[in-house]
């Protein structure tokens, strides 16, 4: 377990403060922030690199308050590797290990084994990081600090290293603290994500609820949503529109049925936000685009017109303007697959329909 | 109108190349004028010691057969100089790790008076170390009472070689210690290595090419010293006091063997350290 309450450390004018979670034993934690917002600091803070100036840190249980790095259990990765270059491949990942059939196992597996004969200077970036993987996990560490370790390697081979590393943690139990840049690899890999910026902690907990359920307008941005509008909560006690089911029970639970106007756009939900100024989120994975206006259970339907579609590879990002009158309009984004897209014979200019369920709409 | 514009186009052309031209033959002078300087600078450099080598060097490697003085001057050159040498290594090593690894208060002060013994005058030193370590200091009068005498014996040679070259020593061995990442220790004591193993096992190796040129530097500027040690020790001689000697009391005759073949040997810690800067920029730690 790593155990982080009011941690803080200095490292010339940077400041790690007042940073507080939880990654639970045997747990996968990813750390997520722009570069510079303390990511690594952090890391080299668990692993006693750098000092800590106040609060309390937990390793499986016990106080680090005063423990060496050597004695902390814990393996550092960095990005670069940093392989001992007066060493061989195999020196350096039997370099922590008591036992060494046990590193050569761990290495075989990473596939550092395959590189045994050649010579840590002649190796790749990605090469380098699967040595440093190996090297880190060979003394059996109850902690594993990884500082995007997968970056280097190429997509299939990270996917494969990736599966494996997690594959091996689980196996031995090694609470894991990921620092990654990569939204697909928290939500892959992580069962806590801790999104980091200017040494404090914005938000931490499960990664789909700091993806769906963003503490604020900057956190949902920053993770990457792309409908962000500001506007005014309104309460409907008065008149329910016909919510779903989800939503109902929601509503049954004490939530209140909420009018969100944003702009020119109208949008329907439920939930426990104070009336007032707020802003309201909807991932674009959330977003529907259809031809004609859908008989189903979404209550947030808008007709507009598309005005741009961008298409990385599986996936394809439509944007819908909304006419809200008054010659204004509100851009709404949809994620949808190229197939689907091709589908629909998307163009811009195109007449379509946007829609979303209630529960898709979070506010912050 | 027609020709009056061709003619100020041809006047603009004619303008702008004279000016190219007068620019290029600008750069042609500031180069001759620069290599001129260059070769004067390195001329006299050179001509003194290939001067000092050519009338004096065959006579000089003669007289390490027949001038049995010189010998020994040589032998204690050697001796002491190594002994030197291997103090600062001792002494400057850690010295030099604390002040590249750890931030403190009163680093930058402590850097400074490490620095101080190349700033001031040889003899100045030599003088400094004689109030420190005389007959009638304290540290020198005790050391007396023990049977050590400093003054007028090879310590005292050992102790002014040390004191002028060690700065030089840990500004070196700083140098090397930089070159390592400190992460490489990082990632050591993550594996296990409390910080004296990290050093030892990385830091040492990834820094030894550095930690041996500071060495050679140190050991060369230790044989070639000569203010310091005549106040603190003329007799026994070094190799450096001989040839002062022989030139004051025989004149430049008996002095230039001497002195050519101090100028030869001048040699090996130079090509010693050609030979490692050459081996560290074939092996840099590039991650």
């Amino acid at each position: 377990m790593i155990a982080a309450e009011g941690l803080s450390a200095r490292v010339g004018e940077f400041e790690l403060r007042d940073v507080s979670f939880v990654v639970p034993e045997g747990k996968y934690g990813v750390v997520i922030g722009a570069a510079g917002s303390g990511k690594t600091t952090l890391l080299e803070t668990i692993a006693g690199i750098i000092p800590m100036k106040g609060g309390v840190l937990k390793l499986g249980g016990r106080d680090m308050k005063g423990v060496p790095s050597e004695q902390r259990n814990a393996g550092i990765v960095y990005q670069h590797g940093f392989l001992f270059p007066h060493l061989s491949v195999a020196e350096n990942v039997r370099y922590g290990a008591l036992d060494f059939t046990f590193a050569d196992a761990i290495a075989k597996r990473i596939g550092a084994s395959e590189l045994y004969a050649r010579e840590v200077r002649g190796l790749s970036g990605g090469e380098r990081q699967l040595v440093a993987i190996a090297r880190a996990l060979a003394p059996r560490p109850k902690v594993l600090l990884l500082d995007e370790p997968f970056s280097a390697l190429d997509p299939r081979r990270r996917t494969l290293v990736r599966r494996e590393v997690r594959r091996v943690a689980r196996e031995l139990g090694i609470t894991v603290l990921q620092v990654t840049h990569d939204f697909t690899e928290a939500g892959l890999l992580g069962d806590v994500a801790i999104l980091i910026d200017a040494g404090r902690v914005l938000q931490s907990g499960p990664p789909e609820r700091l993806f769906r359920e963003p503490a604020s307008p900057y956190i949902a941005e920053f993770l990457g949503a792309e409908n962000v509008y500001a506007g005014e909560v309104r309460y409907l006690d008065d008149a329910l529109p016909d919510f779903a089911d989800d939503a109902r029970e929601l509503l049954a639970r004490g939530h209140r049925a909420i009018e969100f106007l944003a702009g020119g756009l109208r949008l329907y939900t439920v939930g426990d936000a104070p009336a007032g100024q707020g802003h309201a989120v909807i991932r674009a994975e959330e977003v529907l685009i259809s031809a004609a206006a859908q008989e189903s259970s979404a209550r947030n339907q808008f007709k507009g017109v598309v005005s741009e579609i961008a298409t990385t590879g599986a996936l394809t990002r439509v944007t819908v303007e909304i006419s809200s009158g008054g010659g204004k309009s509100a851009p709404i984004v949809a994620a949808l697959t190229t197939r689907s897209a091709q589908e629909l014979v998307l163009r811009e200019g195109s007449e379509v329909w946007a829609s979303f369920k209630a529960m898709a709409v979070h506010l912050c | 109108m027609g020709d009056g514009r061709g003619f100020s186009e041809a006047l603009a052309g004619a303008l702008i190349a004279a000016s190219l031209g007068s620019m290029r033959q600008a750069h042609r002078a500031a180069s001759v004028i620069a290599a001129l300087c260059g070769s004067i600078f390195l001329l006299f450099l050179v001509a003194p010691i290939a001067r000092l080598i050519g009338a004096g060097g065959a006579d000089g490697l003669r007289h390490l057969f027949t001038d049995a003085e010189l010998r020994s001057a040589l032998a204690l050159t050697a001796l002491t100089a190594t002994s030197a040498t291997a103090l600062a290594i001792l002494g400057g090593t850690p010295l030099a790790y604390l002040l590249e690894r750890r931030r403190f208060r009163g680093r930058a002060l402590l850097a400074a008076v490490i620095d101080l013994p190349l700033l001031i005058p040889h003899p100045v030193a030599g003088i400094a170390l004689l109030l420190v370590l005389g007959r009638r200091s304290l540290v020198g009068g005790t050391l007396l009472d023990l049977g050590i005498r400093v003054v007028g014996s090879p310590i005292g040679i050992v102790c002014a070689m040390l004191f002028v070259s060690a700065p030089l020593y840990v500004s070196a061995t700083r140098e090397a210690f930089a070159r390592v990442d400190v992460r490489y220790e990082a990632v050591a004591r993550s594996l296990g290595d409390p910080a004296w193993r990290a050093f030892r096992r990385v830091t040492l190796p990834l820094s030894s090419r550095g930690l041996i040129a500071a060495g050679v530097v140190v050991w060369a500027r230790a044989v070639s010293e000569f203010g310091a040690i005549v106040i603190l020790t003329y007799n026994p001689k070094v190799a450096s006091v001989l040839s002062y000697d022989r030139f004051t009391s025989y004149g430049l005759d008996e002095a230039l063997p001497v002195a050519a073949v101090l100028a030869i040997l001048a040699f090996v810690p130079l090509f010693l350290l050609r030979t490692l800067r050459a081996s560290r920029g074939a092996a840099a730690f590039v991650q």
